[in-house]
Order: C-alpha cells, then sequence, then structure tokens
C-alpha cells in the first residue's frame, strides 16, 4: 500500500500515483506527531483575507435576517406565498438544504461501514457540512409559517386544548425525521470530535497555551485513550454508523411524502422516495465539492483531499446525476402513460409553459418553473457528462465548476416540482403564477450566509479532518521495521 | 483516585507494547493501555475485550421502537379524528414514527451508555497522576498501566524495561 505515495524531497511533499487509483493520503507516510502538527498548524492564526470573506458571509446572514424582520413586522403576507402557491422559496430551501446535509451521513456512515478509505481525508469537514445544512434547512418551516412563534404546536405535549399532533400526516413525519436526523447528524459530529478534542487539549498543554488547554479540557470529556474507551468508542461509533445510514436514506424519502402523499398532479407518484433521496446525494456531494475544493487550495491540503478523493467523489455525482435524469425522463413518461388529463398537463406546463401555443417559439410567456425546468436540466443531466472522462475528474477547477452548476440545477429542481404543481393543480380558475418578493430572495441569500458562515468558523477552530483516523490509516511506529528500514 | 500502586510506562513503538502487554498478561494481570488512535494490534494482545454498548444500543432502540407506535396509538385514541373511514389506530404511518424513534433512542443512549461505561470504566481501572498529565499519549506514545501490590512492582518493571519502554515509573500509595 505504502509504496505508490512516497515523500519526494525535490518536490517537497507526497508524491502520489494517481493513475493507479491509490487511494493513500500524505498521512499514510507521516509518523504520528508529524500528523498532529500539520493538522494543528490549520488552525493557525487566520489571515486578512479569511477575516474578508467571513465578513461577507456575515453581510449575507444580516440580509436574510433582515429581510426576515422585515416579514415578521409586516406579515407573511410580504411574501409571495399566496393562494393557490402556499409553497414557494421557503419550502424549495428547506428541501434543497436538506438534501445539501445527506452527504456527510452518507460520507461518514456509508462509506464507514464499506470501509471506503479515501473518506478520510473528508468526512469531518462533509459531516460539518450536514450539522450546518440542517441546521439552516431547519430555520426554513419557522420562517414559512409565518408566526414562528408558534412552532413549538408542532411538537406532541399535553396542552390546555386537550388535542394531540395528527401523527398520519406527513408533515409531522416531517417534524420527527429531520429532528431525529438533525440531533444523529450533530451526535455523530460531535463523537467523532471527542478523540481530536483530546489532543487538541493535550497539545496545547504541551506547548503551554493553557487558555487553550483550559477551554478544549471540558469539551474532550475527560478522554485519555484508554483501551476501556477506546473498545466502547469504536462499538458506539459502529452503531451510530448503522443507525445513520439508514437514516440518510428514510429523511428525503420522508420529505418526498411531504408532496408525494398529497394528490397534486406532478407530486402524486411512486417515485418520489428513490428520486429525492438520489437528488439529495447529488446535491450534497456537489456541495462537499464546491467547499472542499477551494479549502483544499487555501489550506494547501492537495496531498490529503488528493485528486483521487476528488474523483471518487465526482463518481458519485456521475451515478447519482444518471439516478435523477432517469427519475426526470419517467416522470415524464408516467405522465404521459397514465392517461391522466392533469398529469399530461402539468408534464406540458412544466418544459413549455401555458398550453396556448404549438411550439416553443410561440407567443406563451415564460413563467419562472419553465426557466426552473430548462435549468434544472442543463445543469443536473447535461453538465456532469464531461465528468465521464477522467482528464475533467482529474482537472480540480473544472469539477468545482461542474459542482457548482449541479448545486445551482438542485436547487431549481426543487422549485420546479414545488412551483409548477402548485400553480396548475386541477382547476383553471384556481391557478395562479408565483414569482417571489424580495423578502424571500433576502431570507434564501441569507441562508446561504448562515451556512457559509458556520462552515468558515468550523475551518479554523475544530480540526477539519479527523486526525485520529489519520493516524489510524498511517503505519504505526514498529521498532522491527525501522531496524529493518535503516539495513537495507 | 491518587492511591495507585503498580508501574506505568511509556513506549515509542507499537510492537513493543505488544510485547509487553502479552507477558504482563501471562503474570495473570491485565493492564490499562493507553494510545494515539484505536489499534487492532492491542485489542489481539489484550485478549480482544468486548463492550456493553451493543446491548444498550439494542435495549433502548427497542424501547423507542415501542415509544414510537404505541405513543401515536395511545394519543390518536385519546382524542379520536375520524378522516374517511381510514382507522384510527393506523399501523403504516405510525411505522414512520416508530423508526425514528428507533433510531432516536438507539443512538442517544449508545452516545450516553459509552460515556457510562467509560467512566465506570475509569473507576474501576485508575490511572496514576503522572499518566494523566504526560502529554503524549495523545501525540505519538503508548502507555501501559499496570495495577499491583508491592511485591510484584519489580517484576513488572523489569518486563517493561526489557522490552524497551522509554521511561517507567514505578508507584506506591
Amino acid at each position: 500500500m505504502g509504496t505508490t505515495a512516497e515523500y519526494n524531497a525535490s518536490a517537497g511533499r507526497v508524491v502520489i500515483d494517481e493513475h493507479r487509483g491509490h487511494p493513500g493520503i500524505k498521512a499514510t507516510t507521516l509518523d504520528y506527531g508529524q500528523i498532529n502538527d500539520e493538522m494543528l498548524a490549520m488552525l493557525d492564526k487566520p489571515n486578512p483575507s479569511y477575516y474578508l470573506l467571513l465578513l461577507g458571509f456575515l453581510m449575507a446572514l444580516g440580509l436574510g435576517v433582515l429581510s426576515f424582520a422585515v416579514q415578521v413586522d409586516v406579515g407573511i403576507g410580504f411574501s409571495g406565498i399566496s393562494h393557490p402557491i402556499a409553497w414557494g422559496f421557503y419550502i424549495t430551501n428547506f428541501v434543497f438544504w436538506i438534501g445539501i446535509g445527506h452527504a456527510g451521513t452518507l460520507i461518514s456512515a456509508v462509506f464507514y461501514l464499506t470501509r471506503a478509505p479515501w473518506r478520510t481525508a473528508i468526512y469531518r469537514s462533509a459531516e460539518a457540512m450536514t450539522v450546518f445544512a440542517v441546521f439552516t434547512a431547519g430555520l426554513f418551516p419557522l420562517v414559512h409559517i409565518g408566526r414562528p412563534w408558534l412552532a413549538f404546536w408542532l411538537i406532541p405535549y399535553p396542552n390546555e386544548r386537550m388535542l394531540w399532533v395528527n401523527f398520519k400526516s406527513p408533515l409531522l413525519w416531517d417534524v420527527f425525521a429531520v429532528t431525529t436526523y438533525m440531533s444523529v447528524s450533530i451526535m455523530f459530529f460531535l463523537l467523532g470530535l471527542i478523540p481530536d478534542l483530546a489532543i487538541l487539549r493535550d497539545e496545547a498543554a504541551r506547548r503551554g497555551k493553557k487558555l487553550k488547554a483550559l477551554i478544549y479540557a471540558p469539551m474532550a470529556l475527560a478522554w485519555r485513550g484508554t483501551n476501556h474507551q477506546w473498545v466502547h468508542y469504536m462499538r458506539g461509533y459502529l452503531i451510530f454508523a448503522a443507525c445513520a445510514t439508514p437514516l440518510v436514506f428514510s429523511v428525503h424519502s420522508i420529505v418526498s411524502w411531504d408532496f408525494a402523499m398529497s394528490s397534486v398532479p406532478g407530486w402524486h407518484t411512486t417515485i418520489f422516495a428513490p428520486y429525492f433521496v438520489a437528488g439529495a446525494i447529488f446535491s450534497g456531494l456537489s456541495m462537499v465539492l464546491t467547499v472542499l475544493i477551494p479549502m483544499r487550495a487555501v489550506f494547501g491540503l492537495q496531498d490529503y483531499i488528493t485528486n483521487h478523493v476528488i474523483q471518487s467523489v465526482a463518481k458519485m455525482i456521475i451515478f447519482t446525476s444518471l439516478i435523477v435524469g432517469y427519475a426526470y425522463a419517467t416522470e415524464f413518461f408516467i405522465g404521459y402513460y397514465s392517461g391522466s388529463p392533469f398529469e399530461r398537463a402539468i408534464f406540458y406546463y412544466r418544459p413549455f409553459g401555458e398550453m396556448q401555443s404549438w411550439t416553443l417559439l410561440g407567443d406563451n410567456q415564460i413563467s419562472f418553473p419553465q426557466i426552473a425546468f430548462w435549468l434544472m436540466v442543463f445543469c443536473n443531466v447535461i453538465a456532469p457528462i464531461p465528468l465521464w472522462r477522467w482528464k475533467i475528474r482529474n482537472n480540480p477547477l473544472a469539477v468545482w465548476i461542474i459542482a457548482a452548476l449541479v448545486n445551482v440545477g438542485m436547487w431549481f429542481e426543487r422549485f420546479n416540482i414545488i412551483g409548477s404543481s402548485l400553480q396548475h393543480e386541477y382547476d383553471p380558475a384556481s391557478w395562479g403564477e408565483y414569482w417571489p418578493t424580495i423578502v424571500e430572495t433576502g431570507v434564501t441569500i441569507g441562508s446561504f450566509g448562515f451556512f457559509f458562515t458556520l462552515f468558515t468558523l468550523f475551518a479554523k477552530s475544530l480540526p477539519p479532518m479527523a486526525i485520529m483516523e489519520l493516524k489510524e490509516g498511517a503505519n504505526p511506529p514498529l521498532k522491527h521495521a525501522e531496524k529493518k528500514d535503516t539495513n537495507e | 483516585m491518587s492511591k495507585f500502586t503498580g508501574v506505568w510506562a511509556i513506549f515509542e513503538y507499537l510492537d513493543e507494547t505488544t510485547e509487553t502487554i502479552e507477558q504482563i498478561r501471562k503474570q495473570g494481570v491485565q493492564p490499562t493501555v493507553i494510545t494515539p488512535c484505536p489499534k487492532h494490534e492491542i485489542d489481539h494482545a489484550l485478549g480482544e475485550p468486548t463492550s456493553l454498548v451493543p446491548w444498550i444500543a439494542l435495549a433502548f432502540g427497542a424501547l423507542g421502537c415501542f415509544i414510537g407506535y404505541s405513543f401515536p396509538a395511545w394519543s390518536a385514541s385519546d382524542w379520536v379524528l375520524p378522516v374517511s373511514g381510514k382507522p384510527i389506530v393506523a399501523i403504516p404511518p405510525f411505522t414512520i414514527i416508530g423508526f425514528e424513534l428507533t433510531i432516536l433512542f438507539t443512538t442517544i443512549f449508545t452516545l450516553l451508555g459509552l460515556f457510562l461505561l467509560g467512566f465506570i470504566d475509569s473507576l474501576r481501572f485508575p490511572i496514576p497522576k503522572g499518566a494523566k498529565k504526560y502529554r503524549r499519549f495523545q501525540r505519538d506514545r503508548f502507555g501501559v498501566v499496570v495495577r499491583c501490590d508491592e511485591a510484584k512492582l519489580e517484576e513488572f518493571e523489569s518486563i517493561m524495561k526489557k522490552n524497551g519502554a522509554e521511561e517507567v515509573h514505578v508507584e506506591k500509595e
């Protein structure tokens, strides 16, 4: 294993043979102490550009907070949500961010169980993304309901109204699914962090940084790394991975049932659960690359997040892109084959708009769902095609552009599903048109600000890579082997 | 906690550590080992120790599943809301709540369980203050702690020295 990843003194870095698909990372050639030093160097004082970036994200977040404050002050009527379109940008954002939150758990749990070695370099950051994305998603039902101070009505508790929540409603399933997913993601993230926090505590103490050591000590929860702690920890970690795996697939299935359980044309379809799950993994992995490729360049992590890691994620993107593309086609086929005029109408409306002209270039006005549809098809089905080529997959800039496009496409996919079906339900008398207002746009921008602010803070305050796992993957210090090497 | 009689040593190499563990175990004593990361070699040398965490997970997962089905069933019966002649206590929709609460309870109690078991073990198998204050166990060193009678101190000290320990500390109450 170690022979393909070698330290090249003249290049000053580890050279990994990408052609042979070696999953190795620099850590495999370092000793335990060097891994600590390299990882801790990432937490050094940031340079001014970091603060500038953080300021930009905070400004976006501020715009979101301001927009939400205006909406609370004026009322939910200030948003574009009105009869017949009750779900607009906010629910689109909710579904989009929950989807983004799928990659972290997929990488940390599913790839842990399947023993994919390339996950080590990226799973901590992906897990953090999951937690922050689910935080972001969790805000949107509160923003959407108009009176967020009454959100606790969703929780089943004994009350003076003597009523219980309706457990048969998909919306309540969603409450349970999302809160469970959020809780499990946070616990999984913190569980992985504990040995690393103990490293930070002891390294701070060793280097005479008493204040840092004092801060990290309670966070490390008296972790000493004894065999008793490790045996419980490793069993617990495995159980977490085993529980999180079905949870990844269940959460977006349940989110999809918010739509599929209704009788709205374009929503009422059995394909929705796998279609949403594939879309979630597709968008989540794309967001991982969108964030990690710039991070790798900034921190100089090319020897850890190697091109092989990027290629592996890109292959997953190709796979999920195919599923998503197939789902789009199936939806149209079923729309036609079902014989239901309402289904046929909605699947004509999504790409071509109103049924008043015969051609694409007719006199019909372009509606927002139409724009969303074509962006969705381009970004999710056509844009990932170049990833089939090794040269493109091996070019981080090209992969980053495609991943960013996929993020755009997936947001518009969510909007396309939600907006178009609600605009054109059964009765033409109750059809409507939806355009977002300034507060919805502001809150949407704010949600990106919120997510990236949290991630930027994370990248400099906690180890963005799992130090303990990097050590686990490295060659252990062996006296016998060392003697052999020196003799040679 | 400060009352500790035994020997503890610091090792640089994994193979020396496992060799020491095996020799100590031959004397009928189970040592505590401190490592920077989990290693299978250590587990093999220690005789494949097991954990109660999976049993805790199973028990509380079953409890979560029970609550996930029974609570919606009870609340649906407490305030009956008939919809289109559909069953009041409906199993398929409650399966989703059952599934979610199974996962939630399993994970919460796994986390609590592993901390509780770790805490109990730290009381059952205490490690000396000096070992707690040594800062390189989380970096690149392996530690072996043996609790024993004063009569056996020398024997364990010599085993550790013989196997190439960097430092050996003998502590008496």
